[in-house]
């Protein structure tokens, strides 16, 4: 039976992981490119920090379900459409990573920032060039929170029918089946494991400046 | 030429960093700024780049007031090196030295091939070219921090206390070699330190600041010395320095020397000459230079206490050993550190040249003295 199931599935299935993989990738990568103007502007100023971390952090306490409702109304998209679903996570995505960014590119040693602006860099060469190439570490690090939970959010949107592994969780709670629910699991912590490994090994990739820590 | 035109900079919170400041730094020559902390000699530096803007008077480069040009074109055109380096992390030793030729469009090739160069210039081996900085010493990195600051062969220089984050050794080192470097590109240069010796053994000119941001002093090193303006001068420059003032007066031809009579490791004491009575020194106590194969000397030997060879052991290497050409200063040291009063001179090329006691060089310093009254 367990076998019949995934054979008539199989296809949709796919289907499914790939539509999640796609509304959780997409929204993190948005919302970074977000998060570095605002992250910085914050970092900029003792003054600005708080108000900029704080307001983006409140965004991340507005309930999904309710964002997914709303948001049609204020971008007059159907209430079907997967654009609100990226738009709410990548609201998501910015909430989590402002903080990050900003944290982030605090981190940058003192001396190096002081150093790139005597030797005169423009604040944006600077940005560019050594404080966010620095700051990788610390933003890979926040990426790979966001991304995980955005593949946990995004099964939400099952609510709205909108397709992807938590459509699965839906499924088998109106057909009263532990299988579709139970595979609609472990899909989604695979795909989380994948992601996290993923945005991992990019970080390493682009830092390989940084002193490895030696593990027995 | 750096100018400063009654500069003052004040904090919103009143706070006098510094105060109606006038001197200049000449062309290619070193300026140190020396003086306690919070005596306004780093705010002043700053200034100079613009990383700090003077509330008031002017700061100007060759002439030209720095506030009437862009704040980066003007900082591109001045070098900067600061105490802890401030290497770009995530660049590899050559890439921080070409860093800025790229930012201003050099190709890749040619900033490299140019960046080589100057590592080998401010003595790093070539083999560090592709590490990153964490994988180098703190006297490497300032190396390095050198390097990225010439790297477009800016007219002007700026240190913030470039060697006082290393050991005492390494410190010496890095300054001997700016200094061979320097007498080789001739950059007008600013430096900040808090350390006197070393403002006094870099500087062409010291400019001696106070706590309020003023300036007390300005002179080179040697009139610094023999001169002290004021009580916070003279303690401010220190103690011993009459002695120090030593430093800077050279040594000439007319300093007698001594023969000495010479062994070598592995030779028997019976062999070696007797004293020589006509010149009243070589072995006459018993004591002898030690020499190497190249008649460089290593030490004294006592040739009464030996046995039947002298071996590396006997030798006392306490002594100094003074340049011909260097100053009174290592010519009395080396007289003072010796264990026969006999301090050794070696020439250029390393050679024994002789002995010199402590009398022969304050001789030859009170004749100097009555030279300086006389002119």
């Amino acid at each position: 039976m367990i076998g019949d199931w995934f054979a008539s599935n199989a296809a949709r299935i796919g289907e499914l992981t790939a539509w999640h993989a796609a509304l959780s990738v997409i929204p993190t990568v948005l919302g970074l490119v977000i998060a570095v103007p605002l992250a910085w502007w914050a970092s900029r100023s003792a003054r600005i920090y708080p108000l900029v971390v704080g307001a983006s952090g409140l965004l991340y306490t507005v309930p999904s379900i309710a964002l997914f409702v709303l948001l049609p109304q204020v971008l007059g998209t159907k209430i079907l459409d997967p654009l609100n679903v990226v738009v709410a996570l990548t609201l998501y995505s910015v909430a989590l990573l402002v903080r990050v960014v900003a944290d982030g590119l605090a981190s940058v040693p003192h001396d190096t920032v002081q150093a790139a602006t005597a030797m005169g860099y423009r604040p944006w060469q600077r940005l560019l060039l050594v404080e966010l190439p620095v700051a990788v570490p610390a933003i890979g690090g926040g990426l790979r929170v966001a991304v995980v939970s955005n593949v946990s959010i995004v099964t939400m949107a099952a609510l709205l029918g909108i397709p992807q592994l938590g459509s699965l969780f839906t499924e088998g709670f109106s057909l009263r089946l532990t299988l579709p629910i139970v595979v609609g699991i472990l899909l989604c912590l695979v795909l989380s494991v994948v992601l996290d490994v993923l945005v991992h090994a990019g970080t390493r990739a682009l830092t390989p400046w940084q002193q490895k820590l030696e593990t027995a | 030429m750096i100018t400063f035109e009654h500069v003052s900079k004040v904090y919103p919170d009143g706070t006098h960093a510094v105060h109606d400041l006038t001197f200049d730094a000449p062309s290619g020559r070193l300026t140190v700024l020396v003086g306690p902390s919070g005596c306004g000699k780093t705010t002043s530096m700053r200034m100079i780049n613009r990383l700090i803007d003077p509330t008031e008077g002017v700061v100007s480069l060759d002439g030209e007031d720095t506030r009437s040009v862009d704040a980066i074109d003007l900082r591109r055109k001045i070098g900067y090196v600061i105490q802890s380096a401030g290497l770009f992390p995530h660049r590899t030793v050559v890439d921080n030295v070409a860093a800025l030729p790229r930012l201003l469009g050099a190709g890749k090739k040619e900033a490299r091939a140019d960046a080589l160069a100057l590592l080998e210039k401010v003595g790093l081996d070539e083999r560090y070219a592709l590490r990153y900085p964490y994988q180098l010493s703190g006297g490497q990195q300032q190396r390095v921090g050198v390097a990225r600051a010439l790297a477009t062969d800016p007219p002007f220089l700026l240190m913030d206390e470039p060697f006082s984050a290393v050991d005492p050794v390494v410190r010496t080192q890095l300054q001997d070699s700016f200094l061979q470097l320097q007498r080789d590109i001739g950059k007008t240069i600013v430096m900040v330190t808090h350390d006197i010796d070393e403002a006094l053994k870099l500087g062409d000119r010291v400019a001696v600041f106070r706590e309020g941001g003023t300036l007390a002093q300005v002179a080179t090193p040697a009139e610094l010395l023999a001169h002290p303006a004021d009580p916070f001068v003279a303690d401010f420059v220190g103690a011993s320095r009459g002695y120090r003032a030593l430093g800077f007066v050279e040594a000439t031809a007319t300093v007698r020397l001594a023969e000495e009579v010479t062994v070598r490791v592995g030779a028997r004491p019976a062999d070696v000459g007797g004293a020589d009575p006509s010149t009243g020194s070589g072995q006459r106590d018993g004591w002898s230079v030690v020499v190497d194969d190249d008649g460089a000397p290593l030490g004294w030997v006592d040739l009464k206490a030996t046995g039947e060879v002298v071996e590396e052991r006997h030798i006392d290497f306490s002594g100094t050993v003074a340049r011909a050409d260097g100053s009174l200063r290592d010519l009395l040291d080396a007289a003072l550190s010796s264990p026969t009063g006999r301090g050794l001179v070696a020439g250029p090329d390393g050679r024994l040249r002789g002995s010199v006691v402590a009398d022969e060089v304050l001789r030859h310093l009170g004749r100097g003295r009555e030279a300086e009254v006389a002119s």
